[in-house]
């Protein structure tokens, strides 16, 4: 068993990726670990003819999916969009490792990125004991990319200060980064590309210019269509984070992470299941990932302090610090819910009266 | 001797483009085509170069030209060409199905009033296809068709290929055919066995491709003419009629149609580098839109697609690839932008053109000349017109448009000006629907040409109708559309009408229309003449019966006269006709007298009269005192000043008797009657704007009439002589002026 907490997703799927490279035969693009039908066979799940079953990554829409591995094919930069909790960086990162084989190559974008994260900055002291040196310099993940060919992630872009976002211009067009102060110039060996991820809830933050924009083929990632879809997203997520926490016990009952699902669909799309009621919306996004923490730590709580059972009284305190983000306003629109909708439903009155008792 | 069946999907780019080449190929000697014999003498006009597809053939019962089936005919689809193809060679061409003289004389069995559509989807065609489409492994039976038939860029072989297909289709199923399927496939047997009786020798078959291993194997003879025995007969007519790929989108409920007409059109046209042109076309249109769409994004575009296509496996790009492309690389992964083109590129509006020679009905004929007369083209999408009426071509335009509305034919709708005031000035919503071809025929039993149809159509309706403000609406709509002849017809109805009419409302209401009516008579220059005398006749009618019937109204009858009796007196003052003036205001002065009419009426009759310096400002005072005088209950009387002021208060501010005489009234008031007063004055008073009720509040707390009074007293701030003389040289100069010399500044 891994000490780590969460292991990179080429380390965690690592029997997965070498089974695919095996059995996968078809052609692979210069510097590809696997070939596009392989990544997209990992991505979203399959059994491969040997009988090997590859677990499904992301449980959505084919098409997105394969219009992301045929714009990284053609050496095109691919920009995730999508609201928080998505799986956006989710799948850039398994992008990554099933394409280069290492998802680690990965800048994060803050309000503080400057722009050596993106091109290349200097170990000082070596700068001034040797002048300026290939050895002096400290490449960013970017330029290691493009030196090894591999997948570079830029994280939540939008939120990188505009001028470190145009560093990017010039390596996605040229597919090269000069040095000037060595007079060199890094070319992009074939298999590099660039895979950014941006919130379309910040789009205001740093929004893209059009320049830039123009250099990367857009998917949008959409919440999940159904609730059956979701609830599988969820129930799966958090069997696999249950394994890595070690918690005793069984994951929580499907039936549990059902209505943990509904209520924030629900919420979300302002209108009940049967469409018969219209809700107000919290102002957070409420989000598929945030599910599955309700529902991950309310299975902590149970295994910890209950039977074991993950029960209407350990989610409702994660339901509650979900949708509660304002404490005014949320707090009313969860009121409102639960008089109107969750009093009122066949089976529901635990849940109703653990909500209650918090407010 | 030979007989070459080739199963087709109507529609479909990949199938015209195989029949083409396999017609080329057989040279047969005889075509024949799913397609109704009745329509068979429109086959020639193919060749015409003024029959533009989309077109449609259009069969109808000839007494009744709701009964109508349409075959539409895209230059994309497969039977076009195959009569083409005969025509360009000088073979035969039958049409082979069931006759529609058969098929419409069958009861109508959809309750649904629209006139059907396409004949051809009765097949259980598409629902067969999915099982193909399963065992290929696709959900949907129309994409598995599209991709294995439709995007194929090359075609042979295909047709033994879907021949083989639908037999194992139809042996598997062993679906039971109904009767008409039955019947249909039977005659479509007997055709080809009398072609070969003929002695052709190649005989070429395009059916639909489920029909396809029916008229393949020929059962006996005897077998189909059994189910051919007692058909039943109607006499039908066929036409050509424009036709729109609008509606032969599946989208428009057509049920053989094509999921995007404009890219099945693209694929027919388009022989090479099929995805760059598509992708460049939306670039362009994405364009047209201010949204960016580089030629370096086509490029990206492209290659995105093409890599798509191959990850999916399919041996061609297709239209979904491309979307996906064009939604990801142009559109910034937003599907909204991709919608906002998505009419012009996927639908493509587009609207084919029948050649004159087409037999059509003689309205239709007459239509035509007048809209290219007019310079008005008939086109599907929509568009507004504007007219000036002063212009004699748009005066023109504005009665056909409206003629053709009078017919039932809505090709324009009448759009209220906004911000351009004027009587001259009309705006049109012009959409030319092709049902609307339907509409024409149906118009066509009122007569052969437009004015005809019209006249005939209105006569009718004139004597039809039974309430006098249809009556009214119908004369408005025939002036409008410059139908003198009628105009007497609909006066004659309408002096019958209020003749007998008991409901002054009805009069009442009647009036502003034609009033209207003879205002606008000068723009469309509409006899004067003719309706002048009605006018007088209604005029004359309602004075006299007026005070009758605001004799003893209730309140909530006298607010509804109140508002007729306003828009006639509107009317009235529009028409400045002196006599008419005369007598409605006889009328007006009995209302006023009349002591039992409802304090509403006369209080506004009174305010009427005042406002035509009918009455003096004394005498109303009279009146008004009279109406408040002791005797009449303060209900009463709160509704005679409610009537009077009408809304608005700018009468009492500045008639200062008049506010005497309400400020005396409410003193002499009672306590009791005062609270009982109150809130019927408030209602009154509530409805004037703040600005007046303040001025009048602060008269009230200004005493009166003292206060009135002070606001004319001249300025009590005395003159400085000497302090205006300085300013006098500069008032000089800016007037341009000499001051005498004399008065030079002193000091």
């Amino acid at each position: 068993m891994p000490t780590v907490l969460r292991q990179a997703a080429e380390v965690e799927f690592h029997e997965e990726l070498e089974e695919l490279a095996k059995w996968d035969d078809r052609e692979r693009p210069p510097s590809w670990r696997l070939s596009p039908w392989a990544v997209a066979t990992y991505i979203l799940g399959g059994k491969l003819s040997n009988g090997f079953e590859v677990l499904p990554k992301y449980i959505g829409s084919r098409r997105l999916i394969e219009i992301a591995i045929s714009t990284l094919a053609t050496d095109r930069a691919l920009l995730l969009l999508g609201v928080p909790g998505t799986a956006k960086s989710w799948v850039s990162e398994h992008l990554a490792a099933a394409i280069s084989g290492d998802s680690t190559l990965m800048v994060q974008g803050t309000a503080a990125t400057g722009e050596e994260s993106i091109r290349y900055g200097w170990n000082y002291a070596r700068l001034l004991s040797e002048g300026p040196t290939r050895s002096a310099l400290v490449p960013s993940p970017v330029l290691r990319a493009m030196e090894e060919g591999r997948i570079a992630r830029v994280e939540e872009l939008t939120r990188t200060p505009s001028d470190v976002q145009d560093a990017l211009i010039t390596i996605l067009s040229e597919k090269a980064l000069p040095i000037p102060e060595l007079n060199q110039r890094v070319e992009a060996r074939k298999g590099f590309s660039i895979i950014a991820t941006a919130n379309s809830r910040d789009r205001g933050v740093n929004e893209l210019s059009s320049a830039l924009r123009r250099r990367f083929n857009t998917v949008v990632l959409p919440v999940p269509e159904t609730l059956e879809e979701e609830v599988d997203i969820v129930r799966r997520r958090v069997a696999a984070l249950g394994r890595v926490l070690e918690l005793p016990g069984e994951p929580p009952a499907l039936e549990e992470v059902r209505r943990v699902v509904t209520i924030f669909r629900e919420l979300r799309e302002g209108k009940t299941g049967d469409k018969k009621t219209r809700l107000k919306s919290p102002s957070g996004s409420l989000s598929t990932a945030e599910a599955i923490s309700v529902v991950t730590s309310g299975h902590a709580l149970a295994v910890h302090f209950g039977d074991g059972q993950a029960r209407a009284t350990d989610l409702a305190s994660g339901l509650f610090g979900a949708i509660v983000k304002d404490p005014v306003q949320d707090r009313t629109v969860l009121e409102e819910y639960l008089e109107t909708v969750l009093k009122e439903r066949e089976g529901w009155k635990d849940l109703y009266r653990a909500c209650r008792e918090l407010l | 001797m030979s007989v070459h069946v080739f199963g087709i999907r109507h529609h479909g780019p990949g199938s015209a483009r195989g029949l083409q080449a396999e017609l080329d190929r057989l040279e047969p000697d005889i075509v024949l085509v799913e397609g109704p014999p009745d329509a068979e003498g429109l086959i020639p006009f193919c060749s015409n170069k003024d029959l533009v597809p989309p077109v449609a053939m259009l069969v109808h019962v000839v007494d009744d030209p709701r009964r109508a089936v349409f075959y539409p005919l895209a230059c994309f689809s497969p039977e076009w060409h195959a009569m083409r193809h005969s025509l360009q060679h000088g073979l035969p061409c039958w049409f082979i199905d069931l006759p529609q003289a058969n098929r419409l004389a069958e009861p109508v069995a959809e309750a649904s009033g629209e006139p059907a559509g396409d004949p051809r989807t009765a097949s259980p065609r598409m629902d067969p296809l999915t099982y193909l489409a399963r065992a290929a492994g696709l959900d949907d039976g129309e994409d598995w068709w599209g991709r294995m038939m439709e995007e194929r860029r090359e075609a042979s072989g295909v047709f033994d290929a879907v021949l083989e297909s639908m037999t194992a289709l139809r042996s598997e199923l062993a679906m039971e055919l109904d009767r008409t399927e039955a019947r249909r496939e039977a005659h479509m047997r007997q055709r080809i066995r009398e072609a070969q009786k003929r002695g052709f020798q190649r005989i070429a078959v395009v059916c639909g491709a489920w029909h396809a291993p029916a008229l393949n194997e020929m059962p006996s003879a005897e077998k189909d003419d059994e189910l051919l025995q007692g058909l039943k007969s109607v006499s039908v007519t066929s036409t050509w009629i424009p036709w729109s790929h609008d509606r032969l989108s599946i989208a428009s409920g057509y049920g053989a149609g094509v999921v995007s007409p404009g890219w099945y059109r693209h694929l027919f046209t388009c022989s090479s580098d099929v995805e760059v042109r598509w992708l460049a076309r939306v670039a362009c249109l994405l364009r047209e839109k201010d949204l960016d769409a580089s030629p370096a994004q086509v490029i990206e575009a492209v290659r995105l697609a093409e890599c798509l296509a191959a990850m999916r496996g399919r041996p061609v790009v297709g239209l979904s690839e491309l979307d996906d492309a064009a939604e990801s690389v142009l559109c910034q992964g937003n599907p909204l932008f991709l919608r906002m083109v998505h009419d012009r590129l996927i639908v493509d509006e587009v609207l084919g053109r029948v050649p004159a020679e087409t037999p059509r009905v003689p309205l239709q004929r007459d239509i035509e000349k007048r809209q290219k007369r007019l310079h008005l083209r008939a086109k599907a999408e929509e568009r507004l017109q504007e007219l000036d009426l002063r212009k004699e071509t748009d005066l023109e335009r504005s009665r056909l448009l409206h003629r053709l509305c009078l017919l039932g034919i809505d090709w324009g709708e009448e759009q209220g000006v906004r911000g351009k005031k004027g009587t001259f000035r009309e705006v049109w919503r012009l959409r030319w629907d092709p049902e609307l071809s339907i509409r024409v025929i149906e118009a066509s039993v009122w007569g052969s040409c437009v004015e005809e149809a019209c006249e005939t159509r209105v006569r009718h309706e004139a004597r039809s109708l039974k309430e006098l403000a249809e009556l009214t609406r119908l004369l408005d709509r025939v002036l409008l559309s410059d139908l003198s002849a009628v105009v007497t017809d609909i006066v004659q109805r309408i002096d019958e009408l209020s003749a007998v009419s008991v409901g002054m409302l009805e009069l009442m209401d009647a009036l502003p229309p034609l009033g209207k009516a003879l205002r606008y008579g000068n723009v469309h220059r509409t006899s004067h003449e003719l309706v002048a005398p009605i006018v007088d006749a209604l005029v004359a009618r309602i004075a006299v019966g007026l005070p009758g019937a605001c004799a003893s109204l209730n309140d909530p009858a006298a607010t509804e006269m109140l508002s007729r009796l306003t828009h006639v007196h509107q009317t009235i003052q529009l028409l400045k006709q002196p006599e008419h003036g005369r007598i409605w205001g006889q009328a007006l002065e009995k209302l006023v007298r009349q002591g039992g009419a409802n304090g509403l009426i006369a209080g506004r009759s009174a305010r009427l009269l005042l406002d035509t310096r009918s009455l003096s400002s004394a005498e109303a005072g009279v009146w008004m005192r009279r109406a408040l005088s002791r005797s009449v209950p303060p209900a009463g009387a709160a509704a005679w000043i409610e009537g009077f002021l009408g809304g608005s208060g700018l009468l009492l501010l500045h008639d200062l008797k008049l506010w005497a005489i309400i400020e005396e009234w409410i003193e002499e008031l009672s306590t009791e009657r005062f609270v009982e007063v109150v809130p019927l004055l408030r209602r009154t008073f509530a409805t004037f704007a703040p600005a007046e009720r303040r001025q009048l509040g602060e008269r009230v707390r200004g005493s009166g009439v003292a206060a009135g009074a002070r606001v004319s007293r001249s300025p009590s701030t005395p003159f400085n002589a000497g302090r205006a003389a300085e300013a006098l040289p500069l008032v000089a100069k800016l007037l341009g002026l000499e001051l005498p010399p004399g008065d030079e500044p002193r000091g």
